[in-house]
């Protein structure tokens, strides 16, 4: 597996931002929840660019996208 | 297509394939883009997922912004040609042509003349979306003379400067002096001035741009189809990177494409004043349909209050 991009949902909730599932280049993967008012990633879709990171981060100045390992393939 | 032709019956449902009845159900299909447009990307089901596009391809994110932008999907045909876009293109949930090598723009003046044959009481959009090379090198003629024609459909132009299909060879629209991996001494040749010879040749609304902004963007493909529908060939040239023939690191991408919006890809938008008065049209209406659904919606809330 590689780096995927997670959501912190505790901090993400924090900002009324929907930005990054905006300029994701692969469809239905970055998703929006509007209950919890987070975004969310599929990591079986995220091919790992890190652009989520880069609105987060580098435009918006809020940190809430971080590229980590999944667990996956256990059992 | 259209939208009768898309949904199943609701007895059938349980024996089709989740992800169609998935798209039906929570897809753009007979939406308005209040409620399934570009603005909320990642709170619907999108027409095209799992493409096999590169990590971070800024043209993966451009088709995907086309098909969220679509103001009437289900009556919608798209055609394209060899190149990294149509992998994406075709496997989203719109019909899709493939072209043979560059002949995208023939195909689309014959199946848009059709379809006005076919369906004079109906829309149908048919746009041709297609590589730099496949529009502007191999495509070239067809491509000018569908224009010149006035043919009545939209071309839209993903323009990465270079063949990124094939391991990187200079195309007609690569810049000066630009190093790649099959012209290694540099390309020798200017970059070849798309919207002017669109606008020479015919095309009503020529806009150059790199989507950055998704609300331009949108704007600016959804006007290109309304005039399309009603005056002539419009033309988008728009700059989709390729992050791999020219070496930009994936999260990089959305800061190159800013960055081009000031150099190469000035914004530049072209009209007619027919296809002017199509678009003031179009988007007062659509404006006035927006505000009545929420006074509507305000309306129906305030009585169950």
């Amino acid at each position: 597996m590689y780096y995927v991009a997670k959501v912190d949902s505790n901090m993400c909730a924090e900002y009324k931002c929907n930005t990054c599932t905006l300029y994701c280049p692969e469809a239905n993967t970055l998703m929006f929840d509007k209950a919890g008012n987070t975004s969310w990633v599929d990591i079986d879709r995220c091919k790992g660019c890190a652009l989520c990171v880069y609105v987060c981060t580098d435009m918006l100045n809020r940190d809430c996208i971080t590229m980590e390992m999944p667990n996956v393939g256990e059992g | 297509m259209s939208l009768k032709y898309i949904t199943p019956a609701e007895r059938f449902k349980k024996y089709l394939p989740k992800d169609y009845v998935e798209l039906v159900d929570y897809g753009p299909f007979g939406k308005t883009q209040d409620q399934a447009g570009p603005g909320n990307m990642g709170q619907f089901k999108e027409l095209v997922e799992e493409h096999p596009m590169c990590s971070g391809c800024w043209m993966a994110y451009y088709i995907r912004l086309i098909f969220a932008s679509l103001p009437c999907p289900e009556e919608t045909v798209t055609l394209g040609t060899a190149g990294c876009g149509r992998l994406a293109i075709s496997q989203a949930a719109v019909p899709f042509v493939y072209g043979n090598y560059g002949d995208q723009n023939a195909m689309a003046s014959g199946l848009s003349r059709a379809f006005r044959l076919r369906f004079p009481d109906k829309t149908k959009d048919v746009i041709t979306i297609a590589g730099d090379g496949g529009t502007m090198d191999i495509g070239f003629s067809m491509t000018m003379h569908s224009w010149i024609r006035g043919e009545r459909f939209t071309t839209i132009m993903l323009d990465n400067e270079v063949y990124g299909n094939t391991g990187g060879q200079e195309s007609g629209m690569s810049p000066k002096g630009a190093v790649l991996k099959m012209a290694p001494f540099g390309k020798n040749f200017e970059k070849m001035p798309a919207t002017g010879l669109a606008i020479a040749a015919g095309c009503v609304y020529v806009v150059r741009m790199s989507p950055t902004n998704i609300k331009k963007a949108a704007k600016v493909i959804r006007r290109a189809i309304f005039v399309a529908r009603e005056v002539g060939p419009t033309f988008i040239q728009a700059y989709t990177s390729c992050n791999i023939e020219y070496s930009i690191p994936t999260e990089e991408v959305f800061a190159d494409a800013k960055a081009q919006e000031k150099d190469r890809f000035q914004f530049e938008e072209f009209m007619t004043d027919e296809a002017k008065a199509v678009i003031e049209r179009v988007e007062a209406e659509e404006k006035a349909a927006s505000k009545a659904r929420k006074a509507a919606s305000k309306a129906a809330a305030a009585e169950v209050n």
